[in-house]
């Protein structure tokens, strides 16, 4: 039992000591192979940190309650870029020409509204065809990726609105308004995976679907919920960054599942679903664009960069393996 | 009597602050690409930076790249502004989603050099200088080039002419396209332009444009593409159909036109070299630190290639 703990607390807190690590080894080659006089760990450097995690950061506290499911959602970059589009060209309809600046809330709201509805497509398929997750968000990815490609074409789609920037770019209590978004947004998600029923539902039915059906949880609805959550927060995501950045080009958001899946997996979430943590899919956000930021810090280029992060992913996901088997095999002595 | 010696004091800190300064005379010069490795124009620019860069003992520079996604390339930008560099060079992802980016820089008062493709007039405001080629005059020039060959083979009194484009919405397509479609007239007045259609940069969509081309038209005397990758497509498909005499003028000298002009069947470019392209852009940047006044639009020269004087020029390796 104790060892059984201890291998959970190891394979739980792995994530943070990977933070400290790389802290440590960016800090030190930092002072050799960087032209910057200025320290990584410059306070200034890690509040950027937090704020570049936030797009990711904020759909990957969607994609852990959505993994721990047993469920996937490929679809995420591509609702990402849809609500973009719809946030900065909403901006300029006609029938929103005497709001003023009060067109942007209401681009908020049919932003998150879009990303709400194609979640809520994506659950209901899944709900009522009984098709795997990753094969009904694969379709969907092509299918809301045709969308944007339809709404524009090729082109970049386009609306600066200089309050709206001065709003992203602000500061409140030395945190940019992106960082404030991704600690709601974490907070809310770990309170609802660890102090409700639905988040207690969720962990049940991807341990298990068949106990969770038979002990009574509408499993459907619940996945279907869960979808819609992800839809949102991928939404979100588009409004925290396309208000700092007025065009959006029809291939954005393009990999961003990816980075989500890597993050959250690195976090410690299963793939099969029924394990899983908000605040260790927090880690894995910040992991890796520590890691993104450490290198060009150091001076590595991009590809070097997605190099490494796909080793320690493997690595990580090794170590994980061992340390669960050990724990495994000792509980049956 | 104490005022005066502090008065003294900070005079003589001053004194030995701004001479460590003159002193230690390296500037840091961040760039931020657009996507090195998607086609050989960037890698080679990229390379031809950094040999440029070596090459200055006075300048060290933070080569990032974006890899086409506008999110890192503000996150570099971020980091640049951060970490206090001199200046940045900017090779923008996407012309307007970088401006707030760009004003945070110039907020920050590190002066901002775009290279090779500009941003949107909504950030001219907090960009130092532009340094990149000037499509209006490449344009310009491809009409000259295709007009002077249509005079030497004596039809420039009947010659009918078709227009491939780049890729609708993109700047350098728009301003090549305008270049040549207002310059033609003035040099050649009774040559026609019969059509106009996107390629898109891509060269099998100008096989197909220019496919189409060929069976709408029976009397096509020259073809006019944004760049030589799209010439290329669209000579093949002229080959293919056994349709001879077309003179073909293309812009941005790739390998593949540099080759078909040896070949005689592709007859005019553009010669525009990244390595030019890098090295203007390191220099404006340095220039500017050094206090120089720039033009707005710093463009770099950007020649005439035919069949005729191409023995001047290495070909390109893009």
């Amino acid at each position: 039992m104790q060892v059984g703990k201890l291998s959970k607390y190891l394979a739980g807190g792995a994530i943070w000591g990977f933070i400290v690590l790389e802290l440590i080894f960016f800090s030190v080659a930092g002072e050799f192979f960087s032209v910057s006089d200025k320290a990584f760990m410059d306070a200034d450097n890690m509040l950027l940190l937090l704020k570049q995690s936030a797009p990711i950061g904020i759909i990957a506290m969607g994609m852990t309650i959505v993994m721990v499911n047993g469920n996937i959602d490929l679809s995420v970059g591509a609702i990402y870029a849809i609500c973009a589009i719809i946030l900065l060209d909403s901006m300029t309809w006609t029938m929103f020409a005497g709001l003023g600046n009060w067109v942007i809330p209401v681009a908020w709201c049919l932003a998150l509204l879009t990303g709400l509805v194609l979640g809520a497509i994506n659950g209901l398929i899944v709900w009522k065809t009984g098709v795997d997750a990753f094969i009904v968000t694969l379709g969907s990815m092509l299918g809301y990726r045709g969308l944007v490609f339809m709404y524009n074409g090729e082109q970049p789609t386009s609306h600066l609105n200089w309050t709206l920037v001065d709003f992203a770019e602000a500061q409140f209590l030395g945190l940019h308004t992106a960082t404030w978004f991704l600690l709601v947004v974490t907070v809310a998600i770990w309170f609802l995976m660890n102090r409700t029923v639905h988040g207690r539902n969720a962990y049940a039915i991807g341990n298990n679907r068949e106990a969770a059906v038979n002990a009574g949880i509408r499993v459907g609805p619940h996945m279907m919920i869960n979808f819609m959550i992800i839809g949102f927060l991928a939404a979100l995501s588009a409004v925290v960054f396309y208000s700092e950045s007025g065009s959006v080009n029809p291939n954005d958001g393009q990999l961003y599942e990816l980075w989500v899946i890597t993050a959250v997996v690195l976090g410690g979430t299963k793939l099969t679903g029924g394990a899983g943590s908000i605040v260790s899919t927090f880690g894995g956000v910040i992991a890796i664009q520590l890691l993104r930021k450490g290198l060009a810090h150091i001076g590595a280029d991009t590809s070097t960069v997605n190099l490494v992060i796909g080793l320690i992913l493997i690595a990580v996901l090794f170590l994980d393996r061992q340390l669960n088997v050990k724990g495994k095999e000792e509980l049956k002595v | 009597m104490k005022l005066r010696r502090i008065l003294a004091a900070t005079t003589a800190t001053a004194a030995m602050t701004v001479a460590g300064m003159a002193a230690a005379e390296t500037m840091t010069i961040g760039i931020t690409q657009n996507n090195v490795g998607v086609d050989s124009y960037q890698t080679t620019y990229e390379k031809a930076f950094i040999a440029a860069a070596e090459a200055n003992a006075d300048v060290e520079v933070v080569v990032l790249d974006a890899g086409g996604d506008v999110a890192r390339q503000i996150a570099q930008m971020e980091d640049l502004i951060q970490q206090e560099v001199d200046a940045i060079i900017i090779w923008p992802t996407n012309g307007e989603a970088v401006i707030p980016a760009v004003r945070k820089a110039h907020q920050a008062g590190i002066p901002v050099v775009v290279t090779n493709s500009n941003i949107a007039e909504a950030g001219f405001p907090f960009v130092s200088t532009f340094s990149g080629p000037d499509n209006i005059t490449q344009g310009a020039r491809s009409a000259e080039i295709m007009c002077d060959r249509f005079k030497a083979l004596g039809i420039e009194n009947e010659a009918k002419v078709v227009h491939i484009t780049g890729q609708p919405g993109y700047t350098t397509a728009i301003e090549r396209a305008k270049g040549f479609n207002d310059r033609l007239p003035e040099v050649c007045p009774n040559v026609e332009q019969i059509d106009e259609q996107p390629g898109d940069w891509n060269r099998e969509k100008s096989q197909q444009v220019m496919e189409a081309f060929l069976v709408k038209y029976d009397d096509i005397d020259g073809v006019y593409s944004g760049d030589d990758n799209m010439g290329v497509g669209a000579m093949n498909a002229a080959i293919a159909a056994g349709r001879e005499g077309i003179t073909f003028v293309g812009a941005t000298n790739f390998a593949v036109g540099y080759e078909a002009m040896a070949a005689g069947t592709y007859w005019g470019s553009i010669y525009q070299s990244p390595v030019d392209d890098a090295e203007a852009a390191l220099k404006s940047a340095i220039d500017l630190l050094n206090g120089e006044e720039l033009p707005f639009l710093n463009y770099f020269d950007t020649p005439k290639i035919t069949q005729d004087n191409m023995g001047d020029f290495t070909k390109p390796v893009f």
